[in-house]
């Protein structure tokens, strides 16, 4: 086990000493650390490299790889930069309530794209990076679900 | 058939108008009360929990809740189908509405709730302004009529202020205004809000108390004129100006508060002619000062810290009184027991800016033991239905005192599991912690003061790698697996650990 590489929302974590984990129901990941003087239930949930813990109510993103797994990620994540158009997608179901763009408007990261309308909530989609409006896929007064495409830049 | 053989059941069936927790918790007071309780369920919800406990659910329309739960003519049809006698809206969805009420009075149906035209009067929230203010109660310093585009008002109030929407409720429609040149801006923006939330656009103007704690008093009629006054509830814990935590009593109020509090929410109930369950919401300065917020014409998300303290079942209570029965001295003059709080377990982020989550949830384990309830509608390996209130689990706790309560809260938290999406639940657990919270001594701003965006991992890093690593080890699979292939690899995996284990 020493030779995987350990990432606790992106940052390397040397995991706990002394410490072992027993599941309680593995279908779900339930499971409880232990260490001879305190237990703490954890959910251990993912599978390959990537995981998610939730540890006092807190859910965290972790992932596990050996060194050549993490090689492999570095050298996508390199490629991936300055590929082209990308596509802006919704995270959360909802009503799209305004549309603050146009096709061929400049934007910078962090600009306010569209506004959905989710659980009672505005939510605010902004641009994960600078780029051209290519193209508008939605409208206000339309639904759209997780996943689904709201907009191109490139 | 009805267990109770004291009684007539107050009426033979009765039709749920809502989903979720707040739909099964009236199912079990039918229950108790010998009601065959009756469903209603949106295509999204055709095999919820609420759906399968009913004697029997009907279908009201698509998933979004405008063309389900919000149907007026969907739900009273689905009542005269099933031959139901009464109609409890719960929270939410219809619960306020007068026209609905009215409908169901019409259709010859009664409606488990205050009258039509309590709903009507106190559902407008400025009109309510102005009525609280003619009876003598304190309201917090602003407008008494609707904002125009004359805004010299506002700046003589001093900001800050909070623009608020006639029709509004929930925190919709409002928005916290800091400086005079923010104003035209803000007051455009809450409008709008309000305009697609209400359909009316109506905005008003409240000076910010701030540091507030928002206290509320639960009240139950009946139709004979008696009015009980149950406590009051500390809401204070919020955030976009929406509640977390509930407790009661508040430890911020004394008794000679507690009395003036009790006082102005009668005089507001005696504004109407009211009956059934209400509450009426308060903010408290630093100096025990109270002012009149708004009365909320129905069951409340928090009803539940008041029955713990009470020992009243409020929804049982609500059928009764709207059957005609009057409320008994014991309800009338409660005896207070010991401390109760409610937090609300949300699928939301509270590590970032509280922002709904959205996903399957997997495991969902909640606490049980002394001294605690748990109000839910979740499932584990369920989707979360995205189109309705992001609510997972109310979990309540009572014990003796406020410290054995939070202890309790502690201990209840810690056996809770929600896995598959964020939820607030390490924002609750940090909370118990809190030394502000631990004293009693917040306020409404908490949330932004204390918590922000969250502590650091701390120790529970290494933890956290020391699990996934484990986690990895044994290949546990993902919690969206297929539900067939997952009881198999649970014995296989379990078998296989337990080899390496040995």
């Amino acid at each position: 086990m020493t030779d995987y590489d350990v990432r606790v929302d992106g940052e390397p974590v040397p995991p706990a000493a002394g410490w072992q984990l027993d599941w309680d129901d593995p279908a779900r990941g339930v499971a409880r650390l232990r260490n001879g003087a305190r237990t703490i239930p954890v959910v251990v949930e993912g599978g390959g490299t990537d995981w998610h813990i939730v540890i006092h109510g807190r859910r965290v993103a972790a992932s596990v790889r050996t060194w050549r797994e993490r090689l492999l990620a570095e050298a996508a994540t390199a490629a991936q930069v300055d590929a082209g158009p990308i596509t802006v997608s919704a995270t959360l179901p909802g009503l799209v309530v305004a549309v603050a763009v146009g096709v061929g408007d400049e934007v910078e990261e962090g600009a306010p794209l569209l506004t959905i309308e989710a659980m009672k909530m505005q939510n605010e989609v902004r641009a994960p990076r600078p780029g051209r409006v290519i193209e508008v896929s939605v409208a206000v007064g339309v639904t759209v679900a997780t996943g689904a495409s709201l907009l191109r830049l490139e | 058939m009805s267990l109770r053989t004291d009684t007539v059941p107050p009426f033979g069936r009765l039709l749920v108008a809502n989903r979720g927790e707040i739909a099964i918790r009236v199912i079990r007071a039918c229950r108790e009360l010998g009601i065959s309780p009756i469903a209603v369920h949106s295509d999204a919800d055709a095999d919820a929990l609420h759906a399968r406990m009913a004697d029997r659910s009907e279908r009201i329309g698509p998933p979004p809740a405008g063309e389900s739960y919000l149907s007026i003519d969907a739900v009273i049809e689905a009542a005269h189908r099933t031959g139901a006698e009464a109609i409890h809206p719960g929270y939410g969805f219809l619960s306020e509405n007068a026209t609905f009420a009215r409908a169901v009075e019409a259709a010859g149906l009664a409606f488990i709730g205050p009258p039509p035209a309590v709903l009507e009067a106190l559902g407008n929230k400025l009109a309510a302004r102005r009525s609280a203010a003619d009876a003598g109660v304190p309201i917090v310093p602003g407008t008494t009529v609707a904002l125009e585009e004359d805004l010299a008002a506002v700046d003589a109030l001093g900001f800050p202020v909070l623009l608020k929407a006639a029709a509004g409720g929930g925190g919709r429609g409002m928005r916290r205004v800091d400086r005079a040149g923010d104003l035209a801006a803000a007051l455009a923006a809450a409008r709008r809000e309000a305009t697609a939330a209400f359909g009316d656009g109506t905005i008003y103007v409240e000076r910010m108390v701030s540091p507030a704690r928002h206290v509320e008093v639960q009240l139950l009629g009946d139709r004979h004129g008696g009015l009980a006054v149950l406590g009051e509830r500390d809401c204070s814990v919020q955030r976009r100006h929406q509640k977390l935590v509930e407790e009661s009593p508040s430890p911020a109020v004394d008794e000679p508060t507690r009395q003036a509090l009790f006082d102005s929410a009668r005089r507001v109930a005696g504004t109407v002619e009211f009956h059934n369950a209400a509450t009426v919401e308060f903010l408290l300065d630093a100096d025990g000062n109270h002012y009149f917020l708004e009365m909320n014409t129905r069951l409340q998300v928090e009803h539940g810290v008041t029955e713990l303290v009470t020992g009243i079942d409020l929804v049982a209570w609500q059928i009764r009184v709207a059957a005609g029965e009057r409320l008994t001295s014991s309800v009338l003059a409660p005896t207070l027991r010991g401390h109760a709080i409610e937090v609300r377990l949300y699928a939301e982020d509270p590590y970032d800016g509280f922002r709904p989550t959205a996903g399957r949830i997997g495991a969902f384990l909640m606490p049980a033991g002394p001294g605690v309830r748990v109000d839910t509608g979740t499932e584990p390996d369920s989707d979360l239905r995205s189109e309705y209130d992001p609510l997972l689990a109310k979990l309540m706790v009572h014990a003796d005192d406020r410290p054995a309560a939070v202890a309790r809260l502690r201990r209840a938290l810690d056996e809770t599991l929600i896995g598959g999406l964020q939820t607030d639940a390490g924002f609750l657990r940090w909370l118990v912690d809190d030394e502000a919270f631990a004293s009693g001594a917040y306020d409404t701003g908490l949330v932004a003061d204390r918590w922000r965006g969250g502590p650091p991992l701390g120790e529970d890093a290494a933890l956290v790698a020391l699990a996934a690593q484990a986690g990895r080890g044994v290949s546990v699979p993902v919690a969206t697996s297929a539900a067939g292939t997952r009881a198999e690899s649970a014995w296989g995996r379990r078998a296989r650990q337990d080899g390496l284990r040995r």
